[in-house]
């Protein structure tokens, strides 16, 4: 199939929007990482069988969808039924034939399946009123979940390409680089260099070849928008890039992923094979002499190939180093050309800022951060998951109306947000707009969208020595700050963390986090000191207890806590039985006894103890 | 031609030239350990960083590695400022945890006035620091035969697979380049051992003596059209076989005058 | 080039001052360098100099993959970058006429310079053997 023109283009979304709206009824399986996980695959399978089988009320299993990432991960697995909006969640494969034979025949809710509301128990029908959904605002995310990625005829359906049909038939480029430019978008990829100040340098670059890149190399630990992205809408992310071609005159793309996403890179896979069958890639797209093509490069899953520079060199089939950047890659790039690198969800926002215009995009968040961001929330909330919010909006109501706020009765006390490279933020912070500026103000930063929510079981330091053990391992070990720098921060705290922690420690750990800020070659050398500086700037007498008492208050460094047995013990065995090291003798209802020279300090006793009887120390 | 200041002096540069070069033609001493002229510059020691600012940048300055800056005109450059010794310090004092018995990092280290590291001694740490001067000198001669391996604090340089890189001629470059003299090999009894692989040592047809190996004189004949013949001899012996031949055009040229 | 070294082995008496003058030049850290000229004796009381011919087509420059033999147009002579050696001795062993050397003393690579224009060597020649004249 060949779509000659814009005008061809047009006539067929009216054909598969026509088609995909045969069916009274469609069913969404979500088939997200957090889904899938949980067993979604077989879910979708029960579903085909028996629609396979036989028509339901007009319904056949066309009408079966296997979707991205819905974004209520918690929830998962995910069902949806359309038009309604119904909202199953934690669907079983034995509840399959159920759905088919009282919702979708018998347009009957099955009140077991739905969400309840941890507020006041209402199960909740339309998952457009769970406050989860209802909050959001999905741009970057609008397809995901709601097409059948593998199905180009479903993104065209949905509107797909036509904003490229409309770039590409009645703007010039310039006139598109200006639009991208005064919608005011910036990168989402963490940095927030304005995506229209890239693409116009890009263009005004002498060379005859230009190069434009997708950073799909998405590493940081609890981030999977991206993933999401790819995984879930594909054809947004083409579609975003063939704008760019256009725009700053490239004809040759790659997309960069990461290795440990094999769903994505299949999607794309299919994505791009499609898109060079209905000739939306390849010679003459839509009519309009634009010669454009994609190669998908699997990255091989280092962290520090997501950096501009090392990326670039991966994809040359180099080792993944990064280079110092006196010239910047927008002019001297891949293979030295001029490269325009965007981050998968801002090529994805792309056709939409050029379908909706610039004014309208412009208008959605704060002044200097236009649009929305999507987020993945992991850690100790409820909601984990993701979602999609304008800028600005308020990690309160991130963490607390989106995310449900803290389980288990917990509470609140620190998020980390931009992956390694970010920072720990305390309650204090919470009421921070989140965009680019105010959180790099808070000493943290926008990052790549990854939120991990901490309680107040969380011992910061043991935060910090995590990610800075994720950044030692994960430093390229190019230049001597990042690689020996970071090393000695970790060995520093990790020394605190077991009690050996001294008096000018810190002193010594913060002189050395300012010299690898400014010595280090590549942005992960630069910004590795922030889990460090981020928590001693907003938990420092956490770090003071640690070295000056050699204790850890949040109970979590093996070495500064012990474990014991109150009086409130019952004697119920259940902590003998689960004890690994066997530091626990007694009788059934007798006070049981704990040998502190065995305990390894695991912390298993203390998390299956009903009584309350185990406290740490 | 481009006039920038150092250190409070105004200085010409060529267009295009890194920083480090100007500097060093001003015999101003700043320390480095991967620079070297004959490889393409780095910056991975980031000992010869400088702090860079201008006029119009509002009293804001940024940190370079002056071996990959080039020069901009009217840069108003610091070679010791207190911040650029300050993390000069720093990275002297890292090196020194990590490679405690270099000297050449003693002797460095000890100019900043640091004799013993703030840092714990990184364990089994050796005298390589990653300069990368032996793979940019070995990817210069076109050989490639080392690269740097694996990643972060683990990271080494080793030939392919860790055996006897298929590709390494024995020139030796990679050891002479290394500022630390740490990478290891052995002549001995007419053969060559480095990175595991050894060479045979081509003979002086006349006198025996050993030259350079077998594989990189095939290897200049090859990449360099050398004519074959010109590595059978020794230097010595070369210049006594030209005394020889220069000795006979001087008698014949006597005898023909008389 | 504007100059060219000549030498007339017919005048050369053996005596080394030239060794001498070059080493005496080229001493680094009050150390004399190895000379780079060699009068060598090819039958009795007979002498010939050998030093560097800076070649036209040379086998050291070609030799040399980090470009630190170049020619300097004003004097004529093929000159060694020391900041650029990495003591590979290739152009040690592929100097037909062996006239680039190893100096153990220094541990560097090193041929004749002409003394950046005015050799030493010929400068101190007793006889004239050794003559440095404009074209």
């Amino acid at each position: 199939m060949r779509i000659e023109s814009a005008k061809h283009l047009q006539q067929l979304q009216g054909e598969y929007s026509a088609d995909l709206n045969r069916f009274p009824q469609k069913v969404l399986v979500c088939c997200g990482p957090g889904c899938l996980a949980n067993g979604s695959e077989k879910i979708f399978n029960e579903f085909k069988k028996i629609l396979s089988a036989k028509k339901i009320q007009g319904i056949t299993v066309e009408a079966l969808k296997k979707t991205g990432c819905h974004g209520f991960c918690a929830q998962g697995p995910l069902v949806v039924i359309e038009p309604q909006g119904i909202f199953y969640t934690r669907v079983q494969v034995k509840s399959v034939a159920e759905i088919i034979e009282k919702t979708l025949a018998g347009k009957e809710v099955i009140p077991r399946l739905l969400y309840v509301s941890p507020e006041n128990g209402r199960k909740i029908e339309n998952y457009k009123e769970i406050p989860f959904y209802s909050n959001q605002m999905r741009i970057s995310l609008r397809n995901v979940g709601k097409i059948d990625p593998e199905n180009i005829r479903d993104y065209i359906a949905l509107g797909g390409y036509q904003a490229l049909a409309k770039a590409l038939t009645t703007m010039q480029p310039q006139q598109v680089i200006d639009e991208v430019n005064k919608s005011g978008i910036r990168g989402r990829g963490g940095a927030g260099f304005p995506t229209g100040r890239k693409w116009d340098t890009c263009r005004k670059a002498e060379s005859d070849i230009r190069y434009v890149i997708c950073n799909g190399d998405e590493g940081d630990p609890g981030a999977f928008m991206d993933r999401c992205i790819m995984e879930g809408d594909p054809h947004s992310i083409l579609e975003g890039m063939i704008i760019c071609a256009y725009a700053i005159g490239s004809t040759s793309g790659y997309i960069y992923v990461r290795e440990e996403y094999p769903l994505a890179v299949i999607n794309l896979q299919k994505a791009v094979e499609a898109a060079r069958e209905y000739s939306l890639l390849g010679e003459n797209i839509l009519d309009s002499k634009l010669d454009f093509d994609i190669k998908i490069n699997r990255g091989g899953g280092a962290f520090v190939c997501g950096e501009s520079s090392a990326l670039m060199k991966s994809v040359a089939g180099d080792v993944g180093e990064p280079r110092a950047k006196y010239i910047r890659s927008v002019i001297k790039g891949l293979h030295d050309k001029p490269t325009v690198l965007n981050n998968v969800e801002t090529l994805a926002t792309i056709p939409v800022i050029m379908n909706n215009g610039s004014d309208a995009f412009a208008s959605i968040g704060t002044k200097k951060s236009a649009g929305t961001k999507a987020f993945s929330l992991a850690g100790k909330i409820k909601n984990t998951g993701l979602i999609e919010v304008p800028m600005g909006t308020t990690l309160r109501k991130i963490i607390f109306d989106i995310g449900g706020g803290i389980p288990n009765k917990r509470q609140f006390k620190a998020v980390q947000t931009g992956g390694p490279s970010g920072g720990c933020l305390p309650e204090s912070k919470l009421d921070l707009p989140v965009d680019f500026d105010t959180l790099t103000e808070a000493g943290s930063m926008m990052g790549s969208g990854g939120m991990i929510i901490m309680d107040d079981r969380t011992c910061m330091v043991d935060v910090a020595k995590y990610f800075l053990n994720f950044l030692v391992y994960e430093s390229c070990g190019k230049c001597v700050p990042c690689r020996e720098g970071l090393y000695q921060l970790y060995t520093l705290c990790n020394n605190i963390t077991e009690g050996n922690g001294k008096e000018g420690d810190l002193e010594l750990m913060e002189n050395l986090s300012q010299n690898i800020q400014i010595g280090s070659l590549c942005g992960l050398g630069q910004s590795g000191p922030n889990p460090f500086l981020s928590t001693l700037m907003y938990f420092r007498e956490e770090y003071e207890t640690h070295i000056r008492e050699k204790k850890c208050p949040a109970g979590v460094c093996r070495s500064l806590i012990t474990y014991e047995i109150t009086d409130d013990c019952t004697g119920c065995l259940a902590c003998i039985k689960v004890c690994p090291v066997s530091a626990i003798t007694g009788q059934k209802k007798k006070k049981h006894f704990l040998n502190q020279q065995i305990c390894d300090r695991c912390g298993s006793c203390y998390d299956v103890c009903q009584f309350n009887a185990i406290i740490i120390k | 031609m481009v006039t920038i200041q150092i250190n409070g002096k105004l200085v010409q540069a060529e267009k295009g030239e890194m920083l480090i070069a100007v500097i060093r033609r001003q015999r101003i001493d700043i320390p480095a350990l991967c620079h070297h002229d004959a490889v393409e510059p780095c910056g991975s020691c980031r000992l010869c960083m400088v702090e860079i600012t201008k006029k119009d940048w509002d009293g804001w300055s940024k940190f370079v590695t002056s071996c990959l800056y080039p020069v901009e005109p009217d840069l108003i450059v610091s070679t010791h400022s207190p911040r650029v010794v300050e993390l000069r310090k720093t990275i002297l004092d890292l090196y020194l945890a990590r490679s405690p018995k270099s000297e050449i990092i003693q002797r460095m280290a000890a100019e900043y006035g640091i004799t013993q590291t703030s840092y714990q001694e990184v364990p089994d740490g050796d005298n390589c620091i990653m300069c990368y001067a032996c793979t940019r000198v070995c990817e210069e001669l076109g050989c490639n035969a080392i690269s740097a391996v694996q990643r972060g604090h683990k990271k080494i340089i080793a030939p392919p697979l860790g055996e006897p890189p298929v590709d390494c001629v024995g020139c030796l470059s990679c050891a002479n380049i290394c500022p630390t003299h740490f990478i290891e090999w052995n002549d001995d009894n007419g053969k060559r051992t480095i990175w595991g692989k050894q060479f045979e040592l081509v003979s002086c047809k006349i006198c025996g003596k050993k030259t350079i190996t077998r594989d990189f004189a095939e290897y200049l004949v090859r990449k360099r059209n050398i004519p074959a013949n010109y590595f059978e001899i020794c230097d010595d012996c070369k210049r006594t076989e030209l005394t020889k031949s220069m000795g006979k055009i001087v008698i014949a040229a006597q005898e023909i005058s008389k | 080039m504007k100059y060219r070294f000549v030498i007339d082995p017919v005048l050369c008496t053996g005596c080394r001052t030239c060794e001498l003058a070059c080493a005496f030049s080229h001493a680094k850290n009050l150390k004399q360098g190895r000379s780079r000229i060699y009068p060598l004796s090819h039958a009795q009381d007979k002498y010939v100099p050998i030093t560097c011919l800076q070649c036209d087509d040379a086998a050291c420059v070609k030799s040399c993959f980090f470009n630190a033999l170049r020619r300097n147009e004003i004097t004529g002579a093929i000159e060694l970058d020391l900041n650029r050696c990495v003591k590979c001795m290739a152009c040690v062993a592929a100097c037909p006429f062996g006239c680039a050397l190893f100096d153990d003393i220094h541990n560097e690579v090193v041929k004749c310079d002409l003394c950046k224009g005015d050799p030493a060597c010929a400068h101190f020649c007793p006889t004239k053997a050794l003559k440095y004249t404009k074209l």
